[in-house]
């Protein structure tokens, strides 16, 4: 029974990095209408970004949590700006199409250049020790990586609900044209949140590495979960996307505890449970 | 009627270059041929999805794979099981998987049903990947072909031209069923519901009955190319299940072009053999591929058939309808 609380740690440490895919992921999509499959392979460019940088640098942990959010905020940019914008007038499909032709590429690109194996990551320091918490040691890291969710959870619910740029992004939601002839620049708003969800897609990249290994599979892996809590949270709503991952980490972690067998598939069966119960999601609107 | 006569010659033309092709190819050009021949099927089922309902399915290896592993267990299970009773099993399960999975899914429209096409792809991956007793698991399933029982006679599958035969007549045969079924009063149905669902549904028709019958249909025959793809390679791995399957056919039905039904045929073409060529030359094919397909998706949407048909309209002056753009909805209007 001294095994409950470390679970439920690992738990909350994995919600909070499924937290932090997902909500790029879900931002994205509650904004601009586009579900973005290139999302994962670019939290997998984020890990692998990172690994060089600390291979390079000694294991700075921090200097990658700066510079790979940057560098997919550039990646995402350019992609909106010069592969989204020209198919969005063909309409969803060729809008899927193009993000997962995308992280296709990104995959094989990753397998070409860093190969087609696990690579480990070490955080030393602080960060890589471990302390005395609720009568067990635990992993400063995975601490670390649910007060990051945290952070970044209030960070996105201040900008959207509490700024005006807040204001003008879910404006820009309900009726883009308007938005547009208010004078505000709705694509440059709409590249912005894609840049957004691509760095925050980034940061997850970075803070996953230590924790999961670094491999060309990785991107796939967290792509259906963070696919699963959006379906069970709700389409777009960041609210669904908390409650959902704190469920899915959970479900995770005790599903290997009590049913190691049928661990994989507990996910997928609260997936089709939600599916046939409610349809559009916890906390998503009806359609 | 007169394009559909030229379609019926144009299958007929087929069938007998096909029925000649073990005496003009070497082995291994025969073996690709097969190969293709089962591909070619199961991107036509995918592209009744896709360019016929509008449906963007990143699940369909989920139906590929349950045929391919279905027909492997019966056939290394059930000693002395006749060979269309292995087919049949492979398709009686999917055609109950599609259904059930149609019926969940299919409630949902545009991202929503593509997120969770991948989903499912993914958990049938991981049963199949865990299941390790049934599937072998990472080690996948080895099996021999049984021998083709005609009730007078018997016919031995181990040599690779009888069972390119017995691919062309019973692949072939599908493929002409799903052209078929794509000129019956449902396929136009779907077709229909594509442009305009409120109209259909005015108009009195059950659209999301239509939908899962068409969803079913699309696995079955999914599931139908699975099985041969077991009997071909006389072996079955979890890569049948898996996602990159399913992006192979992906890639096998937009590279050919979705707006046409011979389209995916092309690109299942295509796509084997650029991927045989490709890999001798260098590692990096599925980089190509990658590429290829980003591209066609921003200059080309309409694929390779969309480039021959515009060919064909400057050298030969034939006007299409809607000005060659879609002969999906053409075959609508004529």
């Amino acid at each position: 029974m001294s095994d409950i609380p470390v679970f439920f740690l690992h738990g909350l440490a994995y919600a909070g990095l499924l937290f932090l895919v997902s909500a790029g992921l879900t931002l994205v999509f509650g904004m601009m209408n586009v579900l973005n499959f290139a999302h994962a392979a670019m939290y997998m460019l984020g890990a692998y970004f990172s690994y060089s940088i600390m291979m390079h640098f000694t294991g700075q942990l921090w200097l990658s949590l700066l510079i790979c959010p940057v560098i997919l905020f550039i990646i995402g940019a350019l992609i909106e700006r010069f592969l989204l914008r020209r198919v969005h007038k063909f309409g969803h499909v060729q809008e899927l199409l193009l993000t997962f032709g995308l992280a296709y590429i990104i995959t094989e690109l990753v397998k070409w250049y860093w190969g087609n194996y696990p690579l480990a990551v070490n955080v030393g320091g602080f960060l890589g020790s471990t302390i005395p918490i609720v009568g067990i040691t635990y992993p400063v890291y995975r601490i670390f990586i649910f007060l990051c969710a945290i952070f970044v959870g209030v960070v996105m619910a201040l900008i959207l609900y509490k700024t005006r740029l807040g204001i003008i992004l879910r404006a820009a939601v309900n009726d883009s044209e308007m938005v547009n002839t208010l004078g505000v620049n709705v694509p440059l708003v709409f590249m912005g949140v894609f840049a957004f969800g691509a760095a925050l897609s980034g940061f997850a990249g970075v803070i996953a590495g230590p924790l999961l290994s670094t491999f060309p599979g990785m991107a796939q892996e967290i792509l259906i979960d963070a696919f699963v809590v959006i379906v069970v949270g709700g389409f777009g709503s960041l609210g669904g996307a908390v409650v959902a991952s704190l469920l899915i980490g959970q479900l995770q972690s005790f599903g290997v505890l009590l049913f190691p067998k049928l661990s994989v598939a507990l996910v997928y069966l609260l997936m089709a449970v939600v599916l046939i119960i409610k349809p559009s999601g916890l906390f998503g609107e009806e359609q | 009627m007169k394009q559909k006569s030229i379609t019926l010659i144009s299958i007929g033309a087929l069938f007998l270059a096909g029925a000649f092709m073990p005496l003009l190819l070497k082995q291994y050009h025969l073996n690709m041929l097969t190969e293709i021949i089962i591909f070619a099927l199961f991107a036509v089922s995918y592209n009744l999805l896709l360019g016929y309902a509008g449906l963007l399915s990143f699940g369909h290896a989920m139906f590929f794979g349950l045929g391919a592993f279905t027909t492997a267990v019966a056939i290394i299970h059930i000693p002395g099981l006749a060979l269309w009773n292995a087919i049949l099993i492979g398709i009686v399960t999917t055609v109950v998987a599609g259904f059930v999975i149609g019926g969940l899914l299919l409630r949902h429209k545009g991202s929503y049903f593509a997120l969770l096409t991948l989903a499912f792809n993914a958990l049938f991956y991981a049963v199949a990947t865990k299941w390790h007793s049934v599937t072998g698991g990472d080690d996948g399933l080895s099996i021999t072909r049984p021998s083709l029982d005609l009730g007078f006679t018997s016919i031995s599958l181990a040599s690779l031209t009888n069972f390119y035969y017995l691919t062309l007549v019973i692949i072939g045969a599908a493929i002409v069923f799903c052209w078929y079924f794509t000129q019956t009063a449902m396929g136009k149905t779907v077709l229909l519901m594509r442009e305009n669902e409120e109209r259909m549904k005015f108009l009195g028709y059950n659209t999301n009955i239509s939908r899962l019958i068409l969803f079913t249909f699309s696995g079955a025959v999914a599931g139908l190319a699975g099985s041969f793809y077991t009997l071909h390679f006389q072996f079955v791995s979890i890569s049948a299940i898996s996602v990159d399957m399913t992006t192979a056919v992906l890639l096998m039905a937009f590279v050919g072009g979705t707006k046409t039904f011979w389209g995916p045929i092309l690109g299942a073409l295509v796509y084997i053999i650029l991927q045989n060529y490709l890999s001798n030359i260098t590692d990096r094919w599925p980089l190509f591929m990658g590429f290829i397909f980003v591209f066609m998706v921003l200059f080309i949407p309409g694929g390779l058939s969309e480039v021959i048909m515009n060919i064909r309209q400057r050298f030969f002056g034939r006007k299409d309808n809607n000005g060659g753009k879609s002969a999906v909805t053409e075959e609508v209007q004529s």
